[in-house]
């Protein structure tokens, strides 16, 4: 079928018929490639008082560049990509921005060093999972997407810089550890695409987590006993252990 | 004479098709008091979807159908966009964070910046709608083709709808609620085929848009 079409193009007696032939070439083709999705949306900033804090946050490539690849299943279905990389860091940014006093992007080394004394904390966001679905996986109507977020948090002096300006951290140097799960949710509509209901249901999806970072971060046992201490954080284990051999 | 027959076939298939309707079922139930007799004055209304169960959830559309409905009886009533609502009050009427309970306000209203915003906006009565339409059978079946001498249908095709919402009002100034309307509407769509398939359409949800809308404007209107 595709050799007779592609003899349609190049033969075709008339500009009309060339072009349809070209449509159902490219519609063929649609039909047989990956599907994908660069998550896009406006993210409002959060309406709060801003915690007197100035926090450094750490995006790693991982993050910064994060996307999800699902190969199709079968025949009948689709490989999906959904790249979610940009999006998480214009929300993540815009939400501490309105969260905290003052928020500092730690890129490198260089960077980190020209903060020094004024950064209370530094926070290094990752996304542990996420997870997608559409109606074709579950016969519901509707799209939904469910992300596991792990969230670190160290305190300045704990962040140290290698030879090639890379950020290293001890992972026994954090002062607190959690995660946080978020949701998105969007139902079939009429005349909209897959991947424009991909792409709502993750931003519906990013928006729930910075509602629930919102409301939980001053509750979260290490974060409330560290602000509660006037910022400074709990003796890491690895100085505890330090500590206890030059004992 | 064949063209003509077949031009005037098909313009009368076309006028059928935007004049014919589907038969839609309506109930409404109100249990409304302290409305305000003189009107809201200069203060605003906003409508808000519930979209915190697991399997629906109220469409935008159907909540900005009610909006447009309330100012276009009474546009005096200033009535907020509920998108711009939930944005600019990020991120405490979000699914996992909007109030379930009049109780909940105070809470909100604990954050200085939530309370000055809610002052600044004059906001007087929030309107929750919960609900959604599903279809609720189809049955049926069409057939269209395409060839050189053209293209047609030829089958039929029917489905029903049913949309349960119920519109909770919340007093904001006194943190009480003031009432319930609920608006429970049902009908079959049918879709005969015979070369131009004619979409026979129960305006199931716009029904119920209209029933609500009607109940909620004669509530804050002081007009009706």
């Amino acid at each position: 079928m595709v050799a007779r079409l592609l003899d349609l193009i190049t033969s075709g007696r008339n500009r009309f018929w060339r072009l349809l032939s070209v449509a159902t070439v490219m519609l063929v083709l649609a039909a047989c490639g990956a599907r994908e999705v660069v998550v896009q949306g406006n993210f409002p900033k959060p309406l709060m008082d801003p915690l007197p804090l100035t926090l450094g946050v750490i995006y790693t490539d991982e993050f910064a560049q994060h996307e999800i690849f699902d190969e199709a299943a079968g025949r009948a279905e689709s490989d999906w990509l959904v790249k979610t990389g940009d999006a998480q860091v214009e929300f993540w940014n815009t939400l501490f921005s309105g969260m905290f006093e003052d928020v500092v992007l730690i890129r490198d080394h260089d960077t980190l060093r020209a903060h020094e004394g004024t950064i209370d904390a530094i926070i290094i966001p990752a996304v542990a999972d996420l997870q997608y679905t559409i109606p074709l996986h579950t016969n519901i109507k509707i799209y939904e997407i469910w992300m596991k977020y792990r969230f670190k948090m160290a305190a300045f002096e704990d962040i140290h810089g290698g030879d090639n300006g890379e950020l290293t951290i001890n992972p026994e140097q954090y002062f607190a550890d959690w995660t946080l799960t978020a949701y998105g949710k969007t139902p079939t509509a009429f005349l909209q695409s897959d991947e424009e209901a991909v792409n709502l249901a993750a931003v519906v999806a990013l928006r729930d987590a910075g509602a629930n970072f919102a409301t939980s971060f001053a509750r979260i046992p290490d974060i409330a006993a560290w602000m509660s201490e006037g910022l400074q954080p709990p003796p890491s284990e690895a100085a505890e252990s330090q500590e206890a051999t030059d004992g | 004479m064949g063209r003509t027959w077949q031009r005037w076939l098909t313009a009368g298939l076309v006028v059928a098709a935007s004049i014919l309707q589907g038969c839609v079922n309506a109930t409404v139930d109100e249990m409304t008091f302290l409305e305000p007799t003189e009107g809201i004055g200069d203060a605003s209304v906003v409508i808000i979807g519930r979209r915190h169960a697991p399997d629906y959830e109220t469409e935008f559309d159907f909540i900005e159908c009610i909006g447009d409905h309330i100012r276009r009886g009474d546009n005096s009533i200033s009535v907020l966009h509920e998108l711009e609502f939930i944005n600019m009050m990020y991120p405490w009427f979000e699914p996992r964070t909007a109030p379930l309970r009049t109780d909940d306000i105070d809470k909100l209203l604990a954050q200085q910046r939530v309370a000055d915003r809610f002052e600044e906006l004059k906001l007087e009565y929030m309107i929750w709608i919960d609900g959604s339409t599903v279809e609720t059978n189809s049955s049926g079946s069409m057939t269209c083709g395409v060839g050189p001498g053209g293209a047609g249908c030829f089958g039929f095709g029917t489905w029903g709808n049913a949309s349960n919402y119920e519109a909770t009002i919340w007093d904001f100034t006194d943190e009480i609620e003031v009432g319930r309307i609920s608006a429970n509407t049902s009908g079959q769509s049918y879709m005969p085929a015979v070369v131009v398939p004619i979409p026979i359409i129960a305006p199931v949800q716009g029904t119920a848009c209209d029933s609500l809308g009607d109940q909620l404007l004669k509530y804050l209107s002081a007009k009706m």
